[in-house]
């Protein structure tokens, strides 16, 4: 397969064609409109559906009623438009409907800016809407992997019939990088004999997302947290780089995650070993790694483009086993290779 | 220069209808003898909702699609202030629309100004709700498949309390738009034809500008169903000026009347008598 150059926001827009995507809705917002302007052409000449709502709340209603009927769909936007979506991410999570949401985060809370940031990972991870649920996010570190996980999230949507979020950055969408576009063989997934299709000869379709009796709904959300539990066993990715025995091991995800590959290659040329735990799946989130690799290095060192959100789970998973530090840029200030290192030297007084 | 003009630097293109309309609204405001101090302008987000911050008066900004709520929550807390509301068509009859059809209802002593460019500029050119039908963009290659907002027509079969449309090209006639609508008791909503000579190569100025007509002195903008049928002219000819007015009871008086108060500012004698009874310890 040949290699192209492309931009992230492009390249998740083909990989939602490819993946088999039959209807994008989507409302322009900065910095991920190119992902809406790439469909538009592209989903007409697959004979696939594109179309502009509007407004977000609109458009991921299109999502709920197009996954209802039980194609794949995607939405698309950033942090004030993600936002607007959260009350339609609860009632797909409740309706245990399949969708792929695409955030292109920027900088918060607010209008806050068009830069590049991590601020919107609790309100991916946590639920972001109302009531208990959990949404699968996977977090992308290049434009290859921006590919990759777009096939993977229509697959893992269907699978667990549950929406997912890609959470990228303003960075990664801007940014442009070769790609190849290889789609995954996945095991075959069930057929959708719970979507509403409109045959006849069968029991009607109803698909509810609520149950007024507290004792159902306790049912329904033990059951759907079972499905959570199963995804926590067998969904969980991330990647390992940098040296053995180290020092102390780094935690970012994302665009964060490339600077920290940086960090740690020019702390090897000063002698300091360090390693690099990167999730790639955020929900689930790798903790029983993170667990022992901390404990193996004796401390963390968590680096985001937020004020301090995924530490949090850092620290859970570590569980006050070794100290956890952090190191935070955020409103969409990106941190440094210098800048991280040399708190790193700081911490370990080298 | 208007004393609501600032030194605040303009970002905009050259050449758009948006100087013209914040020149316009600023002399108004100054000609009705306002100061700055009285006037809270609310934006949107837009490039039409950079006027706010160009005009040097309060301003709230406020955010995609939700300006006239927040315009509506500023006014009833404090109706002696002169409460504008201003963005573009995306923001008002796109993302916000829903607020636009209950801030009628309600009548609110508000003004609400709409650049309308008949395109989403600030995100690049995008078909808005005022597209005309096939417009072609960025995000609509094939050209939009949806019918056009008629916003004059929707408010006038709301009974809105007063609606007029104006354009950038036409100073006198705009800027007498503005005046009226701020002045007006109720709520005034202001489409402002705006030519975006980025982004919207089919409603240029001279597309408008071949188009329009000022209203005759005999038209009766009272009258409702002539109204509503003036509203629907729009192609060939397109009317400029106040399309309908109607004068109706405003929700700050009628919200004071039933709590018996002038303000939610002031605690008036009437606040003290309706707890007397319960003699609270405010000390
Ligand atoms: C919730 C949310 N969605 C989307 C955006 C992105 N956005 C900013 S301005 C705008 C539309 C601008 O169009 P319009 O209101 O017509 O104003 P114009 O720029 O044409 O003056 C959009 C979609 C945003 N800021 N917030
Ligand atoms: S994009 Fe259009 S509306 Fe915005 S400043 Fe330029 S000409 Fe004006
Ligand atoms: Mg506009």
């Amino acid at each position: 397969m040949k290699k192209i150059l492309m931009k992230g926001n492009d390249a998740v827009a083909e990989a939602a064609i490819q993946a088999g995507c039959d209807l994008y809705f989507g409302y322009p917002i900065t910095p991920q409109t190119e992902i809406s302007e790439y469909l538009s052409l592209r989903m007409p000449e697959e004979g696939k559906v594109f179309f502009q709502a509007e407004s977000e709340i609109a458009s991921i209603y299109m999502v709920y009623g197009a996954a209802a009927a039980g194609k794949r769909v995607m939405t698309s936007s950033s942090g004030p438009g993600i936002s607007l979506k959260q009350e339609g991410i609860s009632y797909l999570a409740s309706a245990e409907l399949p969708a792929v949401i695409v955030n292109m985060s920027r900088g918060g809370p607010g209008l806050g800016n068009i830069q590049p940031s991590q601020s919107d990972y609790f309100q991916a991870v946590k639920g972001g809407g109302h009531g208990d649920y959990k949404v699968i996010v996977l977090g992308p570190s290049t434009v290859q992997e921006l590919v990759d996980l777009t096939y993977l999230a229509f697959y893992l949507a269907d699978k667990y019939r549950n929406p997912v979020i890609i959470l990228g950055d303003g960075m990664l969408g801007q940014m442009m990088e070769p790609v190849v576009f290889n789609k995954p063989d996945f095991p075959p997934l069930p057929a959708k004999d719970w979507a509403i299709t409109g045959k006849d000869g069968r029991e009607r379709q109803y698909i509810l997302c609520f149950d007024l009796d507290p004792r159902g709904l306790e049912q329904f959300n033990n059951k759907i947290f079972k499905k959570y539990q199963k995804i926590e066993q067998e969904e969980i990715r991330y990647e390992v780089f940098g040296e053995d025995k180290p020092e102390m091991l780094l935690v970012g995800y994302g665009t964060v995650a490339r600077i920290l590959k940086s960090v740690v290659r020019e702390a090897k040329d000063l002698g300091i070993r360090l390693a690099l735990l990167r999730p790639i799946t955020l929900y689930p989130f790798p903790s029983a790694i993170i667990q022992k690799l901390a404990q193996q290095a004796g401390r963390v060192f968590d680096v985001e483009m937020n004020m301090g959100q995924m530490v949090e789970d850092v620290k859970l998973a570590v569980n006050g086993a070794v100290p956890v530090h952090f190191y935070g840029r955020s409103g969409g200030m990106i941190p440094s290779v210098e800048d991280t290192l040399k708190r790193i030297r700081d911490i370990l007084g080298k | 220069m208007s004393p609501f003009r600032n030194q605040i630097e303009i970002a905009w293109c050259p050449g758009c209808g948006n100087f013209n309309l914040l020149t316009d609204l600023s002399e108004a405001l100054s000609e009705l003898g306002l100061k700055p101090s009285q006037v809270v302008l609310v934006s949107g987000i837009g490039q039409a909702a950079k006027a706010p911050h160009y005009i040097q008066a309060n301003v709230f900004n406020g955010l995609h699609g939700r300006s006239i709520p927040v315009a509506f929550g500023i006014q009833a807390v404090n109706p002696e202030l002169t409460v504008i509301a201003e963005s573009g068509d995306g923001c008002m009859y796109g993302e916000g629309g829903n607020h636009l059809i209950h801030a009628i209802r309600r009548n609110p002593n508000i003004t609400v100004i709409v650049h309308d460019n008949q395109v989403y500029g600030l995100t690049k050119g995008q078909a808005s709700p005022t597209s005309e039908t096939d417009f072609v963009s960025k995000t609509q290659p094939l050209g939009t498949v949806s019918e056009s907002f008629h916003p004059i027509a929707l408010a006038i079969s709301q009974d809105v309390s007063f609606v007029a449309r104006g354009f950038t090209g036409d100073k006198e006639g705009l800027k007498s738009i503005f005046k009226q609508a701020i002045q007006w008791k109720g709520f005034s909503l202001v489409d402002v034809l705006q030519p975006c000579v980025t982004f919207n190569r089919i409603n240029t100025f001279g597309w408008y500008r071949d188009r329009v007509y000022p209203l005759p002195e005999e038209y009766d903008p009272e009258d409702q169903v002539s109204a509503f049928k003036k509203s629907l002219e729009w192609g060939d000819k397109i009317p400029l000026g106040v399309i309908y007015r109607h004068v109706k009871s405003v929700f700050s008086d009628r919200i004071f009347e039933k709590l018996g108060r002038k303000d939610f500012l002031n605690p008036t004698s009437n606040y003290q008598t309706v707890f007397e009874d319960e003699k609270p310890g405010f000390e």
